[in-house]
């Protein structure tokens, strides 16, 4: 048979972009000497711009799903907006690093060259439609954070952060290839559609096998959005990254774990629901209430953001967890998605905050952190956005984000969903306490003795304005997310 | 100049009312710091402008069709969950918001040269700004979500009112290990107590929102609503979450604790914008909502309610009998009469619900002025301590006045603007909407006429023991400071108010009463 490969290019000009930028990194830092290792950076900063452009370019002209190596990868408008998100997060992510990766003696090169590979396992993931493509992506998302967690070499809590994250992120890829291969055993196939017509012609998509499968990938994915009992190692490991790291594992490594989730519980299980949508459930209401007590508790602004962030995950997986028990997929994917996207620019301020104050008080204990604000409003102001963003008070997006999964947990009126309603407002009251507490720190506390002088470097004020600005808007204008929606709508239908 | 007030009355007007303030504020934050002057002027130039155009707004309400919504607009403004930018205001609305605007314009004279510390004019002045845009919006949303953005928009600006400008007096707190500043105590209760009743409010809201038509929209679930289409475990599940999002904010007790330390703590500007405004928002919540919505659980709780009240008005007066603050003593004055507007309401009677709405606006009006005084009186005593205080009459002639005055339009002297409120909720009581038990409510009239007596005592031994005697020992000799013109400027209006309302109640109920008749002609049939 004479395979004729015919490949669109134009379909995955994204990803290739990447792709040479990733090669383009890597060749410059060897050219380069440390002096000019700058340029490195803007050519990573550049190419991760213009892989944006076929974005927007897909978006506007959008008519149909494209489908791609015989069904195994699929552009939607599903996918398209979570590579924007992805591209849009580590874009913001690299202006956070500029000043950090220089500030120390970090291997910049190798820096950029290993988030960009992240990013493109990233891509991978959301238009993947089969069980190697989507294994690849995981994979290509996370190997590359294994490194980065531990990029300051020199610090026991950096080494100890990185050795735990690869050590649990092995054991989910070990736990993840297991479900697959359950998968693979049973029917044959590797492309998820052809995976449930299989089951369904033998009857089997609700038989052990497949329950077993599924709940080995929801450990091993577990892992990586870090919801509880598989969470302990995330604040250790966020502790220990450099804060630019943090931040991108805790939204771009977050969502790719959820786009993982979502795509193959609602285009592989999808029929087991009533089973794993209990299992989801109990583990989203308990992520909420152990990530918010523990959060209470925190000292440390980048453990308090870790176990806010590990809160948050059981918030965007409470509509998934209903979808299963109720079928109504479509609205519950719509309402994680809308929330991992307002999440994303919320939480990215967040840390930008936590990264401002940490330098200007010297400080990784909050209470020193006393009237900070005094000394840059601006700071004092993006703080007030972005905590209470993530605790949902309007106008600012967080509440719309809140609203939407209320809005899919109450949909049916059925017993777990309005339960997990229930305890996502009781959490949402404890989380103000220590979101609101940051605020108070900055703006009420009073200032210990002595001059402090805050410099905000102004790529920092770019991510800044630009999470600002999409944070406020997300709450004001909320009508913009209805593109979500249909592209959940189109994200079934193909 | 007609075309001009007719696009007004196109929506136009009554967001400009709601917005303006928002994006006045937004300016402000432009302003050096430096440049204290210009940002009290525009702040107050800002909040006239607004008035007036409330004023203008109020001109344009067509008064012989109350009942109906009007000067609104239906824009659309999320579709994929069919929640729109729906706003119109009625007989009901129009009073709360001439209150809001009016108070802003008196809140922000005050602050020109009253603020506590750390100054910060520039903070206060763009925070009462985004405040009056959370109230404003509130008394003219006609869409729940719209309503719950504006209702929790005044969250942020009333939390750092109290935690940046308020009490810095160390106390301790039960149940806490350290002692911590009142400010920061009291600002996050009150911020903690009101975001729990609202999470659940939301629940609520999408309750309405699933069962009704898929609408968010107040009129048309009024419609959904009075015709029966809310009935059973579900409806009564969600009357109890909207009970609770609303009774936090009057607040109702038990659920009032938060607001002694809020007020105690708050600057004078918040402790009168809270309760002349604030409170407001979660009693309006219950006529605009709560009943017509659902009427049927309205009648079944309606007993619940009015005990509930019954208890805050003894409850209040009880306790401000045992207060040595001031302001605290205020404070809880304000559950008792806000208890009286919940027993107005609880009757649902047209008499008994203008009655609240009367309440509501005299409320505002008279513990407004209350704490501007109390709030001035510790300013220039440094203290607060009733004990300490004595013969301010002699010491400062003109606050002795107004404060006297004040007290008695407090505790309903007939005449004056709180004689109305009382009067007519416990005549409401007295004779509530038939089929409700009439035992209940004749009791909670009894005690609520108590409670009046209570009122009036508490509020005499407060004008005794501050106003009148000699001077303590203390202050003799010393250069103590009486109203400045700010203060003048920004009490005399009131005082005003006071009377007229109190002559002429129909300045209310000329707007309020053909859309009360209208609203308990539609819900309860009677």
């Amino acid at each position: 048979m004479e395979a004729e490969i015919s490949i669109n290019y134009l379909a995955i000009s994204t990803e290739l972009i990447v792709i040479f930028t990733i090669v383009g990194t890597i060749t410059l830092d060897l050219i380069f000497t440390k002096k000019s290792k700058y340029l490195v950076a803007l050519f990573a900063l550049v190419g991760s711009l213009i892989s944006f452009i076929p974005i927007i370019f897909q978006w506007a002209n959008y008519s149909k799903a494209m489908v791609l190596f015989d069904g195994s990868y699929v552009i939607d408008k599903f996918s398209i907006i979570l590579k924007g998100l992805f591209i849009l997060v580590t874009y913001l992510t690299f202006l956070l690093s500029i000043n950090f990766v220089e500030s120390d003696t970090y291997y910049e090169g190798e820096y950029y060259f290993l988030l960009l590979c992240s990013l493109l396992g990233a891509l991978v993931v959301a238009s993947s439609r089969d069980l190697l493509t989507i294994f690849i992506g995981i994979e290509l998302a996370s190997g590359p954070m294994f490194l980065l967690s531990g990029w300051r070499k020199g610090d026991p809590k950096s080494n100890e952060g990185a050795i735990k994250f690869f050590l649990l992120g092995v054991l989910s890829a070990s736990l993840i290839l297991y479900g697959f291969s359950l998968l693979y055993g049973v029917t044959g196939k590797i492309i998820f559609s052809e995976i449930v017509s299989s089951l369904s012609a033998t009857g089997l998509h609700q038989s052990p096998v497949v329950l077993l499968s599924s709940i080995l990938i929801l450990a091993g994915i577990g892992f990586k959005i870090s919801v509880v009992p598989f969470h302990s190692w995330a604040p250790d490991t966020y502790e220990g990254s450099p804060l630019p790291v943090t931040a991108y594992l805790s939204i771009s490594s977050k969502a790719t774990g959820f786009v993982a989730l979502i795509i193959l519980f609602t285009k592989v299980f999808y029929e087991s629901g009533t089973s794993w949508g209990v299992i989801l459930v109990l583990i989203s209401g308990a992520t909420m209430f152990i990530g918010n007590l523990s959060a209470l508790q925190q000292t440390n602004p980048i453990r308090l953001l870790a176990y806010s962030s590990i809160a948050q995950a059981g918030f965007i997986l409470a509509p998934i967890a209903v979808a299963g028990i109720t079928g109504n997929y479509n609205d519950g994917v719509y309402a994680s998605v809308t929330y991992l996207v307002i999440y994303a620019f919320m939480n990215m301020g967040a840390f930008l905050v936590v990264n401002i104050l940490i330098k200007a008080s010297g400080s990784e204990n909050i209470y020193e952190w006393g009237g900070l604000a005094k000394d840059s409003p601006m700071t004092g102001i993006f703080s007030v956005v972005f905590f209470f963003s993530l605790a949902g008070i309007p106008p600012l997006g967080g509440w719309f984000a809140k609203f939407v999964v209320f809005r899919s947990l109450l949909s049916t009126g059925e017993i777990f969903g309005l339960s997990l309603g229930i305890i996502g407002a009781i959490n949402a009251v404890i989380a103000l306490v220590y979101y609101a507490r940051v605020s108070k720190i900055i703006w009420m506390d009073d200032s210990p003795a002595g001059e402090r002088v805050i410099t905000v470097p102004n790529p920092l004020k770019v991510v800044g304005f630009i999470s600002l600005a999409l944070t406020l808007l997300a709450g004001v204008f909320p009508g913009i997310f209805s593109s979500l929606g249909e592209a959940s709508a189109i994200f079934f239908s193909s | 100049m007609t075309s001009i007030l007719e696009t007004f009355s196109n929506g136009l007007g009554i967001s400009l009312v709601v917005f303006l303030p928002l994006v006045s504020a937004v300016f402000i934050l432009f302003i050096p710091k430096k440049q204290e002057f210009l940002i009290k002027i525009a702040t107050l130039g800002s909040s006239l402008v607004t008035f007036g155009l409330s004023l203008i707004v109020a001109y344009q309400f067509d008064y012989d069709n109350a009942h109906m919504f009007q000067l609104g607009n239906k824009l659309t403004w999320i579709e994929s969950i069919n929640s729109n930018y729906e706003i119109g205001i009625d007989g009901i609305s129009l009073p709360l918001l001439l209150l809001s605007t009016f108070i802003s314009v008196l809140a922000i004279i005050y602050s020109f040269e009253h603020l506590p510390e750390p100054v910060n004019p520039k903070g206060m002045m763009s925070l009462i700004l985004i405040l009056e845009t959370g109230m404003n919006g509130t008394f003219v949303a006609l869409d729940l979500i719209l309503f719950f953005v504006f209702f929790e928009l005044v969250l942020l600006p009333m939390y750092f009112m109290i935690g940046i400008w308020g009490d810095r007096t160390v106390r301790s707190v039960a149940g806490f290990k350290n002692q911590i500043e009142t400010r920061l105590y009291a600002s996050i209760k009150f911020f903690v107590f009101t975001l729990f009743g609202s999470a659940f409010m939301l629940l609520g809201f999408l309750g309405l929102y699933f069962r009704g038509s898929k609408t968010f929209s107040i009129p048309e679930l009024i419609e959904l609503g009075t015709s029966g289409a809310f009935t059973g475990t579900f409806a009564t599940l969600v009357f109890a979450v909207l009970f609770l999002g609303f009774a936090v904010k009057v607040p109702m007790w038990p659920l009032h604790t938060w607001l002694p330390d809020a007020h105690t703590a708050a600057p004078t500007v918040g402790s009168v914008l809270l309760a002349a405004i604030l409170l407001k928002l979660g009693s309006y919540g219950f006529v605009r909502i709560a009943l017509p919505i659902l009427p049927e659980q309205a009648k079944a709780w309606a007993p619940a309610i009015a005990i509930l009240a019954a208890i805050g008005i003894i409850y209040g007066s009880l306790a401000c009998l045992a207060q040595t603050d001031l302001k605290r003593l205020i404070a809880f004055s304000s559950v008792g009469h806000m208890g009286f507007v919940m027993l107005g309401i609880s009757s649902l009677t047209s008499i008994g619900i203008n009655a609240a709405m009367i309440g509501m606006v005299a409320h505002g009006i008279i513990t407004g002025l209350l704490f501007f005084i109390s709030g001035s009186m510790a300013h220039t005593y440094h203290t607060r301590d009733m004990d300490r205080l004595g013969g301010n009459m002699k010491l400062l002639p003109k606050t002795g006045v107004l404060l006297g005055f004040t007290a008695m339009a407090s505790l309903g002297l007939p005449g004056l603007a709180g004689f109305w409120g009382e009067f007519m909720a416990l005549l409401g009581a007295y004779n509530p909407l038939p089929g409700l038990n009439i035992t209940v409510f004749r009791t909670s009239m009894v005690a609520g006429a108590i409670g009046t007596v209570l009122t009036a005592g508490y509020l005499l031994w407060m004008l005794q023991r501050v106003n009148l005697g000699e001077p303590k020992e203390e202050w003799i000799g010393q250069d103590l400071h009486d109203a400045d013109n700010y203060e003048l400027a920004a009490w005399i209006p009131l005082v005003i108010l006071t009377v007229l309302i109190g002559i002429f109640p129909k300045i209310i109920f000329g707007s309020t009463n053909d859309a009360v008749i209208s609203l308990v002609t539609k819900a309860f049939g009677g």
